[in-house]
């Protein structure tokens, strides 16, 4: 058994009078490619602010790779990658201006943010690119570009909120495929929001998010298995009593 | 620190990149010169010891510097619209660090824009300042666009979006230029405007151009009229009130993660 790279108990958030996280309890192992499945409104996005200290919680805590979220964002901050649902990148600046823009905001000495510049951006095919301006790039080309600067300053924990919305299904394949890689190499902890069930079935292990809740967590496979059911798919309608598309309609 | 130089050359590109915006404000104190200068120096006309487009010289360099710097840092709220603000929010830099950085890459736009439009007004006035009236002004010029830089950044962070942006050009930014005494003396001003001139910024970012470029006329009252060392103190002031306010509000719930939350509902 190896550490917890995310470790969050009672976690809650209010936005006034509504609940938008409950009272969430979840370990998300080192190394663990971590699914987050849920429609639209179930408290991913939230969760993921609140881990990554953007967001202070209303109730609870939280240690994410060690550290106390809310007592020490910076050192949480600094172990976390997050690449956003919407392009965080300059539109303005070129691509390798963006990530050197990130480089410096992540304190890189510049010889060493020069090197990694470049080998994130042949590894994601960017290299060619690289002068242009970010508003010229394709939405796939856009997100790789994200993704890239979500892992320059090599963290232990990636969180991906949301990667694929908006992306063509062959921007999708490319983005997974760059995850994989990203994963064999350095042994990245993946935690990935997604409402999209089929793109939760590679993740080790899957929560099931429902309005707030935690409506289950299990492997895919085992999910499949005590629900009696063919997809996770059924499996969220059999833990919740309604569809994934239901209620991403509200 | 390195992340307050990337946020600064990050500011500096930017206005760089944009041509359009880095032409007008070189250009807009020469519009407000010969439309503005023409029809005060029409009234005035006779009845001073100073050529009226002398006596705008200092309060249109504070101009200069007010839009370069707190436009500079307003842009802000389009950073959040465009997400790149959360870029900086979840790099391990305290909030106060953003906030520094986009005053001085404000401050750095606004000093940039001034010594331009300096290099070109004052040989078109006939000013000519003395070395030491020339560093007075350049620090006047920087103490201003930093005091409105971070007046700008927590505007910025207290707005929800960039449609509020005209409610600031009418509450605030021309309130704050007509009590300059950038277009004429605040103290012919009634008293209640004249207590307010003394909340203004600007007011003492021009009063300090007045004393750098104007000494010449201070015995015939076109001079700076407040002791150099309070002006410094004043733009000093504000520039680290606005700053130490701006850092925690820019990060304030309402800000960045609550659009987002209303956006997946």
């Amino acid at each position: 058994m190896t550490a917890a790279a995310i470790d969050a108990r009672g976690l809650g958030k209010d936005f006034g009078s509504v609940c938008a996280l409950d009272r969430l309890d979840l370990e998300v192992r080192e190394g663990e490619f971590f699914g987050f499945l849920g429609p639209n409104g179930a408290g991913k996005t939230t969760t993921v602010h609140l881990l990554a200290t953007l967001l202070a919680p209303s109730r609870g805590s939280a240690r994410v790779a060690g550290h106390d979220i809310r007592v020490d964002g910076l050192a949480v901050r600094r172990n976390i990658g997050l690449v956003f649902q919407e392009t965080t990148l300059d539109r303005d600046l070129t691509v390798e201006e963006n990530l050197r823009f990130a480089a410096r905001l992540w304190n890189l000495p510049e010889h060493q943010a020069a090197a990694r510049i470049e080998a994130a951006l042949r590894r994601f095919g960017l290299f060619e690119r690289r002068r242009d301006s970010v508003r010229s790039l394709s939405g796939g080309m856009r997100r790789a570009a994200d993704i890239a600067r979500g892992i320059l300053h090599e963290p232990r924990i990636l969180f991906l909120d949301e990667p694929t919305a908006g992306l063509d299904p062959r921007a999708r394949r490319s983005l997974w495929e760059l995850i994989r890689s990203l994963r064999a190499s350095s042994g990245l902890t993946v935690f990935l929001t997604t409402h999209y069930v089929e793109e939760a079935e590679p993740c080790d292990r899957v929560a099931v998010m429902d309005r707030g809740r935690l409506a289950a967590l299990d492997t895919p496979a085992e999910l499949k298995r005590v629900a009696g059911v063919a997809s996770l798919e059924e499996v969220f309608l059999a833990r919740t009593g309604h569809e994934l598309a239901q209620t991403g309609a509200s | 620190m390195r992340a307050v130089y990337g946020i600064v050359v990050r500011e500096f590109v930017r206005f760089l990149r944009q041509r359009g915006r880095a032409l007008s404000s070189v250009a807009r104190p020469f519009v407000w010169l010969i439309f503005a200068g023409a029809g005060f120096a029409a009234v005035f006309a006779g009845r001073s010891e100073i050529d009226y487009r002398l006596y705008m010289a200092p309060g249109l360099l504070g101009m200069v510097v007010m839009f370069g710097s707190l436009l500079a840092a307003l842009s802000t709220v389009i950073d959040r619209d465009a997400g790149v603000l959360r870029m900086m929010l979840v790099a391990p830099i305290r909030r106060g660090t953003v906030a520094l950085g986009k005053t001085l890459g404000a401050t750095l736009v606004g000093t940039a824009q001034a010594l331009v439009v300096a290099a070109i007004l004052l040989p078109v006035v006939g000013l000519a300042p003395t070395p030491g009236g020339a560093l007075l002004a350049l620090a006047a010029i920087v103490l201003t666009g930093l005091a409105l830089g971070a007046l700008g950044v927590l505007l910025a962070a207290g707005m929800r979006s960039i449609e509020n942006f005209a409610g600031v050009m009418n509450f605030v930014v021309f309130p704050m230029l007509f009590l300059s005494g950038a277009l004429y003396p605040v103290r012919h001003l009634g008293p209640v405007l004249h207590v307010l001139a003394h909340l203004n910024p600007l007011a003492y970012g021009v009063d300090l151009l007045k004393h750098a470029l104007l000494a010449r006329w201070a015995d015939s009252g076109y001079g700076g009229e407040l002791p150099i060392p309070l002006d410094c103190a004043a733009l000093a002031l504000f520039a680290l009130a606005g700053l130490a306010a701006a850092g925690p509000l820019l990060a304030r719930e309402g800000g960045v993660a609550r659009a987002a939350f209303r956006e997946q509902r």
